[in-house]
């Protein structure tokens, strides 16, 4: 057997089109500087209103090794000279411009987004947003390596291909996996307690990216890492991209029915992330999307199971296999997020579905992160428990203050006024999944712990006799004006207690939602309660310092092999 | 009578319906419990039969798409992964494969073409299972040796499952819209076969499905592209690994062929149902046969073949046995409304195999449909792109979009007036007309002679035909691999 299993440099560079790989060729490259600008040409040529943020970009490649040429329209003949310079560059130009015919689709915008935006179109609050997002998945990740359900998709990933290991699993130094199937794990550990940021429209945005840009960062050869900032805005990109997705459909604004989303545009996101890394071209871009939309969609019914965190795990691995699979020159339908009549593509993930173009970032793109920033979870449960359990936590103070004690006995009934949602209104939950997924148990929790936190969800807390009690006492309303919506819901529990009397506590915006982001204090609470279940504090905050310096950070894939 | 026997009766009565609600009270427990219950003594001879022939012409479609550039890209991806426990790729000594990434690369070869065969209601059954079902087998340790029978039986569990499923759902009879089939019945059906290869208990049978469900569904628009052989790839490996996740004892929805929000998220009109009694089993296999193709493309171009080549030869006899290519006006060709196969120019490979127009026109201007047809150079020469110019499709009304009921008719009109026309009502091939033995075995021979050494091709022939005899199946992957009968003569005598 040959022994060139993954990414020597040779096999790198047998991607096509792929510029960075092209590094790694001796001397100084001209044509990995120039590459990205074929398509530029092409976006010149098809369209003039993109010119501006081309330029730009032209003015970047420029400082290294062109200085003469001047960031204006006029320089256009000049350069579109020097890339006749070499003929092989000449030749896959050429192929690129018949490739990309200006026919505009919004699979085409998305394609070009991803391959056109810059580091230097991240903002400050997108940085400063998504890097609190990176830490807390990381953190979220690595207590996620000490659940049963990671043991089981580690176990699988190792009996079955332990030889091509390149990439770190969280949790577990010195032992390393293939790529994709790094991500697998490491994805299923982030979301294996539902621990994970949430976003709005819903979705786990970072669990879905962050482990396969590390696996791929890792799997990249030395000379041509991605430096921290092509990792963040990798990541960026995977985020955005999932945003924009969400947007497609009416229905995807309230709490899933029918599918999960991170399996939907989670892997989609996972896509245009890795994609983005591997510096694809605009046509791998789009057909990298095509066939991320093929490994695309998980029914909402394995929720509140062991095989939901898979769902997260198989978003970030597939996307990354179809970013891979395009890379090596695989094609899908290019027009996937196009409303295709009689057959669909993208669409058949929803019942209302009107796609929006991107735009081509200029000088300028707007994330939408800038706009909506995400929810951090205080506890590992599903994101709306988190408002019924600050009611709970609310009445069970003004109960305390009634009675001088927290006394069940004088419970009658507990009402829970909560939004319909059938998968997270669970009277009886009997396991730890289920348990995370239920109202009705974070809100008993809370009242009777005074706190839900890891240890609410083991065996023997969820088997209490006493918690048994109060679930016995719970009813739950679905108020007309309680919809089910991250941006609108709320939570109210009120205590009927046999004296006749009522008591009530209600929360329109839990502590780590986005109208109230948790401080920089309780996040690296989060991170350190999290990360020092498997590393020494030193470690702990060599991480938190290498997410927090990420733009500087010279190869970006000493953040995963840190983990 | 005696008092209160009537009452003790309906008591009894009112208790087995408790025992049996206790083992199926639910669609996907009936399912677990079926996948589990059936056993070897199940299969009839007619299903034994029928699933040989499919398991023949697979092989034989796989090893030909083998030389295909989709099946060369998916090979060097999944060369990235190597394992200690491999599996073998059909056609190739000299590299094997873990399994998931063999039943991957493995299902892609045999969709690579569109040449595998169809069922009804539509999906390509046999490649989503028998890649998968073929390189686990591989993987058992070498001391539990996995017998033909065994290996048949786990085929006919993943294509039964298949055919339930797509009873579920009124809108699954036509041809589909929203997703690929195999994409979502196969992916379970390779889970259902791998999960009874794998001995799994019934709780484990039913998480499999619940997890394969996680795996499923790719949308339609990927069919006519390079994406659509990856569906039949990933049905087979992640039904694959589905079964495997399930044997480490990870837990899926319990019930996820009953909700709305697990298998019916994939449909608009689902209505699970449960599997007959394991007494005397009825396998949908015995009801229904699948088609099998003469030629690497859609079924749907299969009626137009068959219509356009007969009309040729009338044309050809009416007119001093020349065919008239310049006195053609125009060809209607009436079919069923079907999007994704209404290709008037279609430009790859891929699109050639998904095009009414293009079959019709290759079939009139050469008589008849092969592999061939769908080499780059015939799809781009000029006499074909003049003919598919005058080309129409027609929809009429009583044209269903179904593989059991649709037609084609197909009506030359010459510049003089004359027309001529023929109609296909069901193609040599499909299920109401099946291949003779001697032409499935062309069929075969021709497609693995591509690949293999005519010893190795002969062997698989003898092989399959005595597969419920072999007392170990992995003689089927050495001949797959390409190792002559010579070399095996030891195995051999285990027939």
């Amino acid at each position: 057997m040959p022994e060139m299993h993954y990414w020597t440099k040779q096999e790198a560079m047998a991607f096509p089109q792929s510029p960075k790989i092209h590094l790694g060729t001796e001397g100084p490259d001209v044509s990995w500087k120039l590459q990205p600008r074929f398509h530029v040409c092409t976006n010149i040529s098809v369209n003039q209103q993109h010119m501006a943020g081309n330029i730009t970009e032209l003015a970047i490649y420029k400082k290294e090794n062109y200085e003469n040429i001047q960031p204006n329209a006029k320089t256009v003949n000049k350069s579109q000279k020097i890339l006749a310079s070499s003929r092989q560059v000449h030749k896959t130009a050429a192929h690129v411009v018949a490739r990309s015919a200006p026919e505009e689709t919004v699979t085409s915008s998305f394609a070009s987004f991803i391959h056109a935006v810059r580091p230097e179109h991240l903002t400050k609050t997108v940085r400063y947003r998504s890097k609190r997002m990176i830490l807390d998945s990381i953190g979220v990740g690595l207590m996620g390596s000490t659940t049963p359900v990671f043991d089981i998709a580690l176990q699988y990933c190792r009996e079955l291909y332990s030889s091509v290991a390149v990439s770190s699993v969280y949790g577990r130094p010195g032992m390393k996996l293939s790529p994709t199937l790094a991500a697998f794990t490491n994805g299923v550990a982030t979301h294996s307690m539902d621990f994970d940021d949430t976003w709005h429209p819903a979705t786990h945005p970072s669990g879905a990216v962050l482990p396969a840009l590390l696996a791929a960062s890792q799997m990249l050869p030395p000379s041509t890492k991605p430096n921290g900032l092509d990792f963040l805005l990798a990541f960026n990109v995977g985020l955005e991209v999932q945003g924009r997705l969400m947007h497609f459909s009416t229905e995807a604004h309230n709490i899933p029915k029918r599918f999960h989303p991170p399996s939907v545009v989670g892997t989609m996101g996972s896509a245009a992330a890795t994609a983005k890394l591997l510096s694809l071209s605009m046509t791998q871009c789009a057909h990298a999307l095509g066939i991320a939309a093929s490994l695309a969609g998980a029914p909402m019914a394995n929720a509140a199971t062991q095989a939901k965190p898979l769902h997260i795990g198989n978003a970030t691995r597939l996307g990354f296999e179809a970013a891979l699979l395009a890379a090596r020159g695989m094609e899908a339908n290019p027009v996937i997020l196009d409303d295709i009549p009689g057959c669909s593509g993208f669409s058949a993930f929803y019942s209302v579905y009107h796609p929006k173009p991107l735009s081509t970032p200029g000088d300028h793109h707007e994330f939408l992160l800038e706009k909506q920033d995400i929810a951090f979870k205080r506890f590992p449960a599903h994101l709306g428990m988190h408002w019924v359990v600050d009611a709970a936590l609310s009445v069970r103070n003004l109960f305390i203050n009634y009675a001088g004690s927290f006394s069940p006995s004088l419970i009658r009934t507990i009402v829970l006024k909560i939004p319909v949602s059938k998968y997270i209104n669970r009277p009886f939950p009997s396991s730890e999944h289920q348990a995370r997924h239920s109202f009705q148990f974070n809100a008993c929790t809370a009242l009777l712990d005074g706190e839900v936190g890891l240890s609410s969800f083991t065996e023997s807390s969820i088997h209490r006799q006493e918690l048994r009690e109060l679930l016995d006492k719970v009813v739950v309303e679905h108020p007309e004006d309680n919809v089910a919506n991250f941006d609108k819901m709320y939570g109210e529990v009120a205590l009927l207690l046999h004296s006749g009397d009522v008591l009530t506590g209600k929360c329109d915006t839990f502590y780590g939602h986005w109208r109230k982001p948790l401080s920089r204090e309780s996040l690296l609470k989060k991170f350190r309660s999290n990360a020092s279940h498997v590393f020494p504090e030193e470690k702990v905050e060599t991480i938190i310092t290498m997410v927090d310096n990420l733009e500087s950070m010279s190869d970006s894939s000493q953040l995963a092999c840190s983990l | 009578m005696v008092p209160g026997f009537d009452q003790s009766a309906h008591l009894i009565q009112e208790l087995r319906k408790a025992v049996g609600m206790f083992y199926v009270d639910t669609v996907t427990g009936n399912f677990a419990n079926v996948i589990h219950g059936l056993n070897a003594n199940h299969l009839t001879d007619q299903v034994i039969q029928r699933s040989k022939r499919m398991i023949l012409d697979t092989l034989g479609v796989g090893l030909l798409g083998t030389s295909t550039e989709v099946y060369h890209k998916v090979k060097q991806y999944s060369k990235i992964y190597s394992s200690d426990i491999s599996s073998t790729i059909w056609g190739h000594l000299d590299f094997r494969l873990p399994p998931l990434y063999a039943a991957f690369v493995n299902g892609v070869a045999v969709h690579s073409m569109d040449f595998d065969d169809t069922w009804h209601p539509a999906t390509h059954p046999s490649g989503a299972v028998l890649p998968a079902v073929i390189a686990l087998s591989e993987a058992f340790p070498q001391k539990k040796k996995i017998s033909g029978l065994d290996l048949l039986l786990a085929f006919n569990v993943g294509i039964e499952v298949q055919g339930r499923l797509l009873r579920f759902s009124n809108e699954a009879r036509n041809i589909p819209k929203r997703f690929h089939p195999p994409t979502v019945v196969g992916t379970m059906g390779s889970a259902a076969a791998c999960a009874k290869l794998l001995a799994l208990d019934q709780a484990k049978c039913k998480n499999a499905l619940a997890i394969a469900a996680s795996y499923a569904g790719a949308p339609l628009a990927n069919a006519a592209t390079q994406m659509k052989p990856l569906h039949i790839g990933n049905a087979a490996k992640h039904g694959l690994e589905a079964a495997c996740l399930a044997s480490q004892d990870l837990q899926g929805n319990k019930q996820i062929l009953d909700m709305e929000s697990g298998m019916g998220a994939f449909y608009t009109d689902y209505s699970p149902q449960s599997l007959p009694t394991l007494q005397s089993y009825a396998w949908l296999l015995d009801q229904q046969d699948v088609a099998i193709k003469r030629f690497p493309a859609h079924l749907g171009t299969h009626w137009v073949a068959d219509a356009a080549s007969s009309a040729r030869r009338k044309l050809v006899e009416s007119s001093d046995h020349v065919l008239p290519l310049d006195k053609i006006e125009k060809v209607i060709v009436k079919v069923p409304e079907v999007k994704y196969v209404n290709r008037p120019n279609p430009n790859s490979e891929h699109e050639a195999r998904h095009s009414f127009q293009f079959v019709a026109c290759s079939a009139l201007l050469d008589g008849s449909m092969s592999v061939q047809s769908f080499a780059s150079e015939n799809i781009h020469r000029p006499a074909l792109r003049e003919l598919l110019c005058k080309t129409q499709l027609e929809h009429p009304a009583d044209n269903k979009p179904s593989f059991e009921s649709l037609y084609c008719e197909v009506t030359v009109v010459l510049r003089d007036g004359n027309t001529i026309s023929d109609r296909c009502d069901t193609f040599y091939g499909h299920w109401r007309k099946p291949l003779e033995k001697e032409d499935l075995e062309k069929k075969f021979q021709s497609n693995a002679s591509e690949v293999l050494p005519p010893e190795a091709t002969e062997g698989i022939i003898e092989t399959v035909y005595n597969l419920e005899k072999v007392k170990d199946c992995s003689i089927l992957s050495m001949f797959l691999s390409g190792q002559s009968a010579r070399a095996l003569s030891e195995k051999l005598r285990l027939l």
